[in-house]
C-alpha cells in the first residue's frame, strides 16, 4: 500500500505513464538504431510492452482499499435497488422506521427517567428517609417523618453527611402587583446542603432561619426572580409579603434547579419550633447525604438505632411496635422516578419483541427479493463472482435499509417525544429532561446495525446461496420455509386485530364518553376561579361570606355575563372534594352508618350557571346563605334512592351523621358526574354557605379571553386588592383533562395497532409475493393451456385470505382475552362489542385482500413464454 | 518464468547499480542469453510491488541518452532479501536437481 499513491493518484498516474512512455521510446530507438523505420519501431516496441493500461491498473489494484471501495460500490448499488424497487422498499422502510422509532422513543423515556443519574453533585450518595409502617393488614412504605423524628435523626444519626426535611404547598404572594398562589416548598436547612446545590445569588438556609420570632427568609427560584423581579441582582435583602407575612430574600437558585420532581417558585425554611408536634403529623420528607463508604443497609441500621432511642425517649415505644415501624432510607432516585420503572421496562421489552417481528418480516420480504433474483445471482456465480462478494452485496442491503429506517425511525421518536412531553400524562416523572441525547443516538445506531445485521444475515441464509447457487433452475417450492412464514403471518394478523378491537373499543368509548350530559352543559363557556381569604386579611367568617357575595354581584355585572356562583368544590375538582356520612330522617341503613354522600357549599345560582337543571323545588335564595338557613338541595339519584320520585324529597330532613341540625330538602338537582364522566355520578348534597376557599363558576361566552380575565381580576381587585386568583381555567380543561386517561391511553393504542397493522400487510405480501415467485412456473403453464388471469388472481388471493381469516380468528378469540386488560379502560362499550369487532375485523380482511392482490396481480399478468423462457 | 523469480532477478540485476525499467529488462534478457524473455505487463508492476515493499527505490534521473527516466537503486533491506532469496533458490536448485538425476548423484 502506498499511500502516496492512494492519495496523489492524478500524480502518480502521471510519472507511471511517463516511465511507460520512456520504455517505449528507448525500445523504439534500439529497434530504429537496427535499422526499422521509426513508426514500425514504435508499434513493435509498443507490441513488446503489452497493454500499457493493463499494467496501470494492475499498479492502481495494488495502491487501492479494494474492500472499502468494494462497501461504497456496494451501498451505491444498494440504495438505488432501494430507490427502484419502491413495492419492497416503501413496507421494510415503514414498518422498520415504526419498529425502531417506538424503540427509540421509549428507550429515551428509559433513559431520561432510570438511566440518567440524577442532576445534583455525587447524586449516587442522595438517599430519601422515610419510614415503613405495617398494621391492620396495610403496608405504608413512605411513611414521612415528624419533625420530632427529625430533630431525632438529626442529632443521633451517624450515617448521614447533611439531612434534612421538606414539605410541598403553595403561598400566596402579595405586594408585587397582582397578588398569587404559586408553588412553594418548606424545608430545614439540611437539604438544599444535601442536594449540594448552591445558590446562584446569595446563600443557604441556616440554623438561624428556622428560629421562630427571627427575620423570616425566603429563597427564589431562577424563573420566579426573572419573572417578578426581571433578575435584579439586588433583590437580596428585599422583603416579599408571603401568606401576608413579610420574608427576607437570602437568595435564588440557579436557572433549571429543579427540586427532586417539583418546580416550586420559593423556598421557604421550615420553622422548628418549641411546640410540641405529635407523631401524627408526620408529614415530612427526608433527604440526606450519606457519608462516603456508608452503604444504604448500614444506614438503615443507623437509623433503627437512632429510632429505638427516639421511641424510648418519647415514650413512644409500643406506638413503634404497635406499627412495626422500620426506618426506609432508599436512594433519592426512587422518590423522584416513583413506580413507573417496572411499566417502563415491560414496555420496553415488548417494543423489542415488536422491532424483532419486524427483522423477522423484512428477512422475509428479503427472501422474497432473493428468489426472484436467484437467477441472477446463479449467472454471477458462473461468471466467477464469489459467495463473499454476493453475500456483502446482500448485507451492503440490509445496511442501507437499516440504516434509512433508522432515520425514518429517529424522525418518528422525535415526533412522538415531542407529543409526549406536551401531552403525555402528568404522573410520569422527569418529563422535562426526556430528549434524545446522544445515548438515545447510539442506541437508534445499535438497533439499526442490529435489525440490519438480523435480516441481513437471515436473507443471505436462506437466499440459497451456500448450496443452490448452481442450479438456477432448481425452483421446487421449499415447503418447511412457507411453513414457518405462513405461522409469522397468522401470529401478525392475530396481533393487529387484537390491537385494532382495543384500540377500536377505546374510540368507541371515546365517543360514548363524550355523548354523556355531564350535569353541566358548554363547559367552554364556564370560567373558573379561585379565591381563598386568608385570616389574615379577614377574621369573622360572616365578613367573608358579605365578602364573597361582594365580589360575585361585581362578577355578575360583567358585561356578557349570563349567570355566576361560587362554590366549595366545582365538577370535576377532586382535589376540593368533601365527603361525609348523611343520615335520612326516618330510615335507619341496617349497619348503622348512612351512606357517603358529595357534600359541597353554594351559593345561588350554581345550577344556572353550570347549566344543570332543577328536577323539582327550588334554588337556594341569598337569604338562604346570609342566614344560615337549614335548607338543602339534594342530586336526582340521591333522591330516587331515598324516596323514590324526586318530588317527594321536598321537605323531607336530612343531617350529616354526627350533628345535630336538620336540614329541609327544598330542591332536588341533575346528576352531576362529579369523580369524572367514566365514573357513576356519586349522591350530592347541597348546603347554602361560604368557605374561606372557594370557585367561581361565571358563564360567559367571553370565557378564557384574556380581556375577560382582565376584568374578572378588576371586580374581584375592587373588593379586595390583596386576593390572589388561583387556578384560572374553564371547566372546559377540566372536562378534558377527565378524559385524559382514555385519550392517552387511545393515543398510544393507536400507535401500537397502526404498527402492528403495518407488520401484518407486510407479511401477508411477503408470504404472498413467496409463493407467487416460487410457482411462477406453475402460473406459466395454467395461462399457457388457458387460465383467465382472474383464476389466478384467485388462486393467490384465496390464499391470502385463508392466512388472514386463521389469523383473524385467532385475534377474535385473544381480544376476548385482552379485554379483560382494557375493561377497566372502557366506558359505555362492552368488552365484546360485536360492531368494534366486526370493523377490525373487516379493516384486516381488506388490508390482508389488498396485500394478496398486488402479487397476485403481478403473476396473472405473467407473460408465460416468458417466464419459462427464463427459467 | 518461474513465479517469483522475476524479484530476485530484479534485484540481482540493479546490485551492480541504478537502472531503468529497461535496462533491467535487457540485462536479464541478455545475461540469461536470451533465455528468459521478461515480460514488460509483469515488469513494471513488479517494480512497483517492490518498491512498495521497501526493497527496492526508485528515483527520476537522466538516461544516457539525455532523457528523464526513472531509475531503481537497491535498498539495504532489498539486499537482504536478495541474498535471503538466492540461497533458497540455490536450495531449490539443488533439491530439485538430486529428484530429477538420482542416478548422477548415486555415481557421484
Amino acid at each position: 500500500m502506498n499511500w502516496r499513491r492512494f492519495f496523489r493518484r492524478r500524480a502518480a498516474d502521471a510519472e507511471q505513464r511517463e516511465e511507460l512512455e520512456f520504455y517505449v521510446d528507448v525500445t523504439a530507438e534500439e529497434y530504429v538504431a537496427r535499422g526499422m523505420n521509426l513508426a514500425d519501431a514504435k508499434a513493435a516496441a509498443r507490441k513488446k510492452l503489452g497493454n500499457a493500461t493493463l499494467i496501470q491498473e494492475e499498479i492502481y489494484q495494488m495502491n487501492t482499499l479494494t474492500s472499502l471501495e468494494g462497501v461504497l460500490r456496494d451501498l451505491r448499488h444498494a440504495l438505488r435497488i432501494i430507490r427502484t424497487k419502491p413495492g419492497f422498499s416503501i413496507p421494510a422502510l415503514l414498518s422498520l422506521g415504526l419498529g425502531i422509532g417506538a424503540n427509540i422513543a421509549i428507550f429515551s423515556v428509559v433513559n431520561a427517567v432510570l438511566i440518567r443519574p440524577l442532576l445534583y453533585p455525587a447524586p449516587e450518595k442522595l438517599v430519601g428517609v422515610f419510614n415503613s409502617a405495617a398494621f391492620s393488614g396495610l403496608v405504608i412504605k413512605d411513611w414521612p417523618l415528624s419533625l420530632r423524628m427529625y430533630a431525632a435523626y438529626k442529632e443521633d444519626a451517624r450515617s448521614f453527611e447533611e439531612f434534612g426535611v421538606w414539605t410541598a404547598g403553595t403561598a400566596t404572594v402579595s405586594g408585587l402587583g397582582e397578588p398569587e398562589q404559586i408553588p412553594a416548598v418548606s424545608m430545614t436547612h439540611g437539604v438544599l446542603r444535601a442536594l449540594q446545590v448552591r445558590p446562584y445569588l446569595g446563600r443557604w438556609f441556616s440554623n438561624a432561619d428556622e428560629i421562630q420570632g427571627a427575620q423570616k427568609t425566603v429563597i427564589l427560584s431562577h424563573k420566579y426572580w426573572q419573572q417578578r423581579f426581571a433578575g435584579d441582582p439586588r433583590v437580596l435583602g428585599r422583603l416579599v409579603l408571603i401568606d401576608f407575612v413579610p420574608r427576607q430574600v437570602v437568595g435564588v437558585m440557579p436557572r433549571g434547579f429543579e427540586f427532586l420532581n417539583l418546580t416550586p417558585d420559593v423556598f421557604l425554611p421550615q420553622s422548628i419550633g418549641s411546640g410540641v408536634p405529635g407523631p401524627d403529623d408526620a408529614d415530612h420528607s427526608g433527604v440526606a447525604r450519606l457519608k462516603s463508604g456508608v452503604s444504604l443497609a448500614q444506614a438503615n441500621q443507623d437509623i433503627a438505632r437512632v429510632l429505638s432511642i427516639w421511641g424510648a425517649r418519647e415514650g413512644m415505644r409500643t406506638y413503634l411496635e404497635q406499627l412495626r415501624v422500620k426506618p426506609n432510607v432508599h436512594p433519592l432516585k426512587q422518590d423522584v422516578v416513583g413506580d413507573v420503572g417496572a411499566v417502563l421496562k415491560i414496555f420496553m421489552g415488548a417494543l423489542l419483541l415488536v422491532l424483532l417481528l419486524v427483522c423477522a418480516n423484512i428477512a422475509n420480504l428479503a427472501q422474497v427479493r432473493a428468489r426472484a433474483r436467484h437467477h441472477e445471482f446463479a449467472i454471477r456465480a458462473a461468471l466467477g463472482a464469489g459467495r463473499g462478494r454476493i453475500a456483502r452485496e446482500l448485507l451492503a442491503e440490509s445496511l442501507a435499509l437499516g440504516v434509512l429506517g433508522g432515520g425514518v425511525g429517529l424522525g418518528l421518536a422525535y415526533a412522538g417525544l415531542r407529543l409526549l412531553v406536551t401531552h403525555g400524562p402528568a404522573a410520569l416523572p422527569r418529563v422535562s429532561e426526556i430528549s434524545i441525547d446522544s445515548t438515545s443516538i447510539l442506541f437508534a445506531l445499535a438497533c439499526s446495525l442490529g435489525s440490519s445485521a438480523l435480516f441481513g444475515f437471515i436473507a443471505i441464509l436462506k437466499s440459497g446461496l451456500n448450496s443452490r447457487l448452481q442450479n438456477a433452475r432448481g425452483a421446487s417450492a421449499s415447503m418447511e420455509q412457507l411453513r414457518t412464514q405462513n405461522v409469522l403471518v397468522v401470529a401478525q394478523v392475530a396481533l393487529a386485530l387484537m390491537l385494532l378491537i382495543a384500540a377500536g373499543l377505546l374510540l368507541r368509548s371515546f365517543v360514548a364518553l363524550r355523548a354523556v350530559r355531564p350535569g353541566f352543559t358548554h363547559p367552554e363557556q364556564i370560567q373558573m376561579v379561585r379565591l381563598f381569604i386568608p385570616e389574615a386579611q379577614i377574621q369573622k367568617p360572616e365578613q367573608v361570606a358579605q365578602m364573597q357575595a361582594d365580589i360575585l354581584h361585581k362578577l355578575a355585572a360583567i358585561p356578557g355575563v349570563t349567570a355566576a356562583a361560587f362554590t366549595s368544590a366545582l365538577p370535576l375538582e377532586p382535589e376540593h372534594h368533601n365527603g361525609n356520612p348523611v343520615a335520612v330522617e326516618g330510615k335507619t341503613p341496617p349497619d348503622g352508618i348512612p351512606p357517603n354522600r358529595t357534600l359541597k357549599i353554594i351559593s345561588p345560582g350554581l345550577f344556572a350557571a353550570l347549566g344543570a337543571g332543577l328536577i323539582a323545588g327550588r334554588d337556594f335564595a341569598w337569604d338562604d346563605l346570609l342566614r344560615e338557613r337549614p335548607v338543602a338541595i339534594v342530586s336526582e339519584n340521591m333522591a330516587r334512592e331515598n324516596w323514590g320520585d324526586p318530588r317527594n324529597a321536598l321537605g323531607k330532613r336530612i343531617r350529616i351523621s354526627g350533628t345535630a341540625q336538620w336540614s329541609v330538602v327544598v330542591g332536588v338537582a341533575e346528576n352531576v358526574y362529579d369523580d369524572g364522566v367514566d365514573r357513576q355520578p356519586p349522591g350530592i348534597v347541597y348546603f347554602p354557605g361560604a368557605r374561606r376557599g372557594i370557585a367561581f363558576a361565571i358563564r360567559s361566552r367571553r370565557a378564557g379571553t384574556e380581556g375577560f380575565l382582565r376584568e374578572i381580576t378588576a371586580s374581584i381587585h375592587a373588593v379586595n386588592s390583596n386576593l390572589p386568583l388561583a387556578q384560572v381555567r374553564t371547566l372546559n380543561d377540566l372536562y378534558n383533562l377527565s378524559m385524559g386517561r382514555t385519550s392517552f391511553a387511545l393515543v398510544l393504542l393507536g400507535i401500537a395497532a397502526a404498527m402492528a397493522q403495518t407488520l401484518a400487510i407486510v407479511g401477508v405480501y411477503g408470504v404472498l409475493a413467496y409463493a407467487a415467485a416460487q410457482r411462477c412456473r406453475e402460473v406459466s403453464i395454467r395461462v399457457a393451456l388457458g387460465a383467465e388471469p382472474g383464476m389466478v388472481k384467485a388462486l393467490f388471493v384465496r390464499q391470502g385470505l385463508i392466512l388472514a381469516c386463521i389469523g383473524g380468528a385467532i385475534g377474535l378469540a385473544s381480544a376476548g382475552g385482552l379485554s379483560r386488560w382494557t375493561s377497566s379502560l372502557l366506558f359505555g362499550v362492552t368488552p365484546v362489542d360485536p360492531l368494534t369487532y366486526g370493523v377490525a375485523g373487516g379493516v384486516i380482511l381488506v388490508a390482508a385482500l389488498t396485500a394478496s392482490y398486488i402479487p397476485a396481480r403481478r403473476a396473472a399478468s405473467l407473460n408465460p413464454m416468458e417466464a419459462l423462457r427464463s427459467d | 518464468m518461474v513465479q517469483g523469480t522475476l524479484d530476485m532477478l530484479i534485484l540481482r540485476t540493479i546490485v551492480i547499480g541504478p537502472a531503468h525499467g529497461q535496462t533491467i529488462a535487457h540485462a536479464i534478457e541478455r545475461g540469461s542469453e536470451n533465455v528468459l524473455q521478461v515480460e514488460h505487463g509483469s515488469l513494471y508492476p513488479a517494480l512497483h510491488r517492490l518498491q512498495n515493499r521497501g526493497w527496492i527505490a526508485g528515483f527520476w534521473g537522466t538516461s544516457e541518452n539525455n532523457r528523464r527516466a526513472k531509475y531503481y537503486r537497491l535498498t539495504p533491506q532489498g539486499r537482504r532479501q536478495l541474498a535471503a532469496q538466492t540461497s533458497r533458490w540455490e536450495q531449490l536448485v539443488h533439491a530439485i536437481g538430486r529428484i530429477l538425476n538420482p542416478i548422477t548423484e548415486k555415481q557421484g
